[in-house]
C-alpha cells in the first residue's frame, strides 16, 4: 500500500452526529492516511456526504473528536487553503467564461498572477476544455461543467482534497486521465478521498472505506475487501456430464455446485485451477472473478 | 483578517457576471428611466376627468357649448362665482369658468399646472371659435370679451419638482434590493457559497465584495436615473450632482446588505419578488415622498425614522432644491443612513452562516 507512516491526513474517533432523531454518524472511528487515493463507498444515506462535510466544519459534531491534516476540526478554518472542496452542486458562475471562473477561485487564494496563468493552462489540459477558455461556463455539457468544476478545486494546489462524486457525467477515457492525474496527485503525497457509487472506480483506489448507516463497515484496499467478505474466484465448468463430474470434484474437497447444467467451483486461489482442469475435461471453462460490489452486498448483508 | 485584495475579487466577479447580464443592465438603466417618465406624467396630474365649474351668466353659447363638447370635462353648473371659488379651494373642483355678458373669468387651481393649463387652454380655443362663429355672423371681425384668469392657490414647485429627488432614492433602493437579494440567492443554489465557506475568503470579505461590485451599478444608476429627473423634467439641480450621488450610493449599499440580509429568507428569486410588498412599499408610503411626515399617524411615525429612504429623500431634496452641501445633510440623513448600513452589514454578515444546509 502507498499509504506512508506519517500521520493520517484524517483522523476521527468516535464522532457523532444527528439531525433530530436520525443519527447519521454513529460512533464512526477511521483513519486515512496521508498520500493516498481513498473511497468512500456506501449506500445512500450512510453518511458519506455528511462524513466530508464534518470534515471542512460545514457542520458541527454533536461529538467525537476528528483531526484534519493534524488540526484539530474546531480550527480547520486556518487551513482552508490546502484544502480543496468539490460538491455535488457544481459551484461554478454559468455567467462566467472558463478563465474567469478559474481566475476568480485562483484570487480567492491569493494565487499570483504569473502563476494562476500557468496553472490555469495545466488544469485547462488536464480536463481537456482548453479550446474553450473563452466559452461562458453555462454553455458547456454537463461533463465539461463537472470538469470545469474539478480545475477549479484543483487550483490552488491542495493537499487535501475531498471529491463528492467527482466523475459523474464524465466519460471513460476521460475518467482514466482523471484516475492518472489523482494518482498523481497521491504519489506527490496530497491525499485524495473521493466518494462514489461506481464500484469499478472504487477499485481504482488505493484505499476503499464502506459506510454503512453511519459507521465504517469495512476498510481496506480491494483485495483486502473482498478477501474480508470472504469472496474467491471460482471456475465455471461445461461438461459432458455435469453431475457425475460434481460428485468427483466435491470427493476431492473442492465447493462445487451445480447451477442450470453449469459446475460451478470456488477456488482457493487461482492455482488450484490446473488441478481442477486435470481431474475433468470440461468442454468449455470461465474463470469467474469476485467483484467488489459482491463484496459490498455481502458485507451489507452481515453487518 | 478581511483582506482588501480578496474582496476585491468578489467585485470584479460580480462586475463582470453584471456586465454580461444585459436584461439586469437594462432593467439597472432603462426601467428607471421608464419609471421616471411615468412617474412624472402621473405626477404632472391626471387629464381626463377633471371636474369644472361652470356658472352661466349668459352670452357666450358658443364657449359654453365648445366646454360641454370636450369629454375630459366633468361640468358641474353653479349658480355663483363665490360658489365655484369655493370649491376649487375645497379641491372638489380642478378648476371654473364664469361666463358674464362682457367678460369670461377663468379660476384656476395653481397647485396642478397642467390642469390648469389645460383649462386654460379650452377656454381660450372656445373664446376664438365664439369670436369666428361671430365675425362670420356680423360679416365683420368683432373683438372678444375680456378673459381674466385667476388662481385659487398660489404659484408652487410642480409637484414632479418635490418628488423628484425622493424618487431617485426609491429607484435606488428597489432595484439594488432586489438584485443583491437575487445574486445571494444564487449564490447559494449553484453552491459556490458554500464553496466560499471553505476557503480563505471570510463572510466580511464576501459582503464587502458585493458591495464593491455593486457600487459602480449604482453610480451607473443614479447617474442616468438623475439626467432623466433633472433633463428630462426638469427638477432643479442647485446643490452639487456629486453630493447626490454620494447620497444614492450609501443608500444602495443599504440596500444592498439589507438584500444580502433577506436573501436568507427566502429560497428563491420568486420569493425575493415577495419582499416588495414587505420592505419597499412601507417605505414608499412612510418615506415622506407621497405624503408628508407630518401627515404619517403618530402610532407608526417611528417606522418613519428607522427607515433608509425617509432620510436619502429628505438629504436629496435638500441638495437638490435647497443647494444644501454635505455638512448640512451630514446629521442626521447622511448619519442615519450610514448607520442603517452598518447595522445591516453586520447582520448580513452574521447571517452568512457556515452551515448553508
Amino acid at each position: 500500500m502507498a499509504g506512508n507512516a506519517k500521520s493520517p491526513a484524517i483522523s476521527a474517533r468516535s464522532i457523532v452526529k444527528s439531525f433530530g432523531t436520525l443519527r447519521v454518524l454513529d460512533d464512526l472511528t477511521v483513519d486515512i492516511p496521508s498520500g493516498v487515493t481513498y473511497c468512500l463507498l456506501g449506500p445512500n444515506g450512510s453518511g458519506k456526504t455528511t462524513l466530508i462535510r464534518a470534515i471542512v466544519r460545514l457542520l458541527k459534531l454533536d461529538g467525537g473528536e476528528l483531526t484534519v491534516l493534524g488540526t484539530p476540526v474546531s480550527k480547520v478554518d486556518s487551513i482552508y487553503s490546502q484544502i480543496g472542496y468539490m460538491t455535488q452542486h457544481k459551484a461554478l458562475y454559468p455567467d462566467l467564461t472558463l478563465q474567469e471562473n478559474l481566475e476568480f477561485y485562483a484570487g480567492l487564494y491569493g494565487i499570483e498572477r504569473r502563476k494562476r496563468d500557468e496553472r490555469i493552462a495545466e488544469l485547462l489540459e488536464m480536463v481537456a476544455l482548453s479550446a474553450h477558455r473563452s466559452r461562458l461556463a453555462g454553455t458547456l455539457s454537463g461533463g465539461m461543467y463537472q470538469r470545469l468544476s474539478l480545475a477549479c478545486t484543483l487550483i490552488h494546489e491542495p493537499k487535501l482534497l475531498l471529491l463528492d462524486e467527482p466523475t459523474v457525467g464524465v466519460d471513460p477515457r476521460l475518467r482514466q486521465t482523471f484516475w492518472k492525474y489523482f494518482e498523481h496527485l497521491a504519489e506527490e503525497g496530497k491525499t485524495v478521498l473521493i466518494t462514489t457509487h461506481l464500484m469499478d472506480e472504487a477499485e481504482k483506489c488505493q484505499i476503499v472505506g464502506y459506510m454503512k448507516a453511519g459507521r465504517m463497515a469495512a476498510q481496506g484496499s480491494p483485495e483486502e475487501i473482498l478477501r474480508l467478505a470472504g469472496l474467491r474466484p471460482s471456475l465455471k465448468l461445461w461438461l459432458a456430464e455435469p453431475e457425475k463430474d460434481a460428485a468427483l470434484l466435491r470427493a476431492a474437497g473442492y465447493d462445487t455446485a451445480v447451477e442450470g447444467g453449469v459446475v460451478s467451483v470456488r477456488l482457493e486461489s487461482h492455482a488450484q485451477i490446473k488441478d481442477v482442469l486435470s481431474a475433468v475435461s470440461p468442454l468449455d471453462t470461465r474463470l469467474a472473478e469476485p467483484r467488489l460490489e459482491d463484496a459490498f452486498l455481502r458485507l451489507s448483508e452481515a453487518a | 483578517m478581511a483582506s482588501p485584495a480578496r474582496a476585491g475579487v468578489v467585485a470584479l466577479r460580480v462586475i463582470r457576471q453584471l456586465k454580461r447580464d444585459r436584461r439586469t443592465i437594462g432593467l439597472i438603466v432603462f426601467a428607471p428611466i421608464v419609471l421616471m417618465i411615468l412617474f412624472g406624467y402621473a405626477l404632472s396630474g391626471d387629464m381626463s376627468g377633471i371636474a369644472l365649474g361652470l356658472v352661466d351668466g349668459g352670452g357666450h353659447a358658443a364657449l359654453r357649448s365648445h366646454l360641454e363638447s370636450i369629454s375630459d370635462f366633468d361640468i358641474l353648473r353653479l349658480g355663483s362665482e363665490s360658489d365655484a371659488e369655493k370649491l376649487v379651494a375645497d379641491g372638489r373642483l380642478d378648476g371654473a369658468v364664469v361666463l358674464g355678458p362682457g367678460d369670461v373669468r377663468v379660476l384656476l387651481d395653481a397647485s396642478s399646472l397642467q390642469i390648469a393649463s389645460a383649462v386654460a387652454a379650452a377656454v381660450q380655443a372656445g373664446a376664438n371659435a365664439e369670436l369666428a362663429a361671430r365675425g362670420k355672423a356680423s360679416g365683420q371681425r368683432a373683438g372678444g370679451d375680456a378673459i381674466t384668469t385667476r388662481y385659487i392657490f398660489g404659484y408652487d414647485l410642480e409637484m414632479m419638482d418635490t418628488v423628484g429627488p425622493a424618487i431617485l432614492g426609491l429607484v435606488v433602493f428597489f432595484f439594488t434590493f432586489i438584485n443583491a437579494a437575487i445574486a445571494f440567492i444564487r449564490e447559494r443554489s449553484q453552491g459556490t457559497l458554500e464553496k466560499f465557506m471553505v476557503s480563505p475568503l471570510s463572510r466580511t470579505e464576501i459582503i464587502s465584495g458585493y458591495v464593491f461590485g455593486f457600487s459602480l451599478f449604482t453610480v451607473l444608476q443614479s447617474a442616468t436615473t438623475l439626467s432623466v429627473v433633472t433633463f428630462g423634467f426638469g427638477v432643479p439641480m442647485v446643490g452639487s450632482p456629486i453630493t447626490a450621488l454620494l447620497i444614492v450610493l450609501i443608500l444602495g449599499a443599504g440596500a444592498l446588505v439589507l438584500g444580502c440580509f433577506f436573501s436568507n429568507f427566502a429560497r428563491s428569486e420568486y420569493q425575493v419578488v415577495q419582499f416588495i410588498p414587505l420592505i419597499i412599499t412601507p417605505q414608499i408610503v412612510l418615506c415622506g415622498i407621497w405624503w408628508p411626515l407630518q401627515s404619517v399617524p403618530e402610532v407608526i411615525r417611528p417606522l418613519s425614522y428607522i427607515l433608509p429612504l425617509t432620510y436619502a429623500a429628505d438629504a436629496l431634496r435638500a441638495v437638490m432644491l435647497k443647494g444644501a452641501g454635505i455638512t448640512e445633510i451630514l446629521y442626521p440623513d447622511l448619519l442615519a443612513l450610514a448607520a442603517f448600513f452598518a447595522v445591516f452589514f453586520a447582520a448580513a454578515v452574521l447571517m452568512l452562516r457556515r452551515e448553508v444546509n
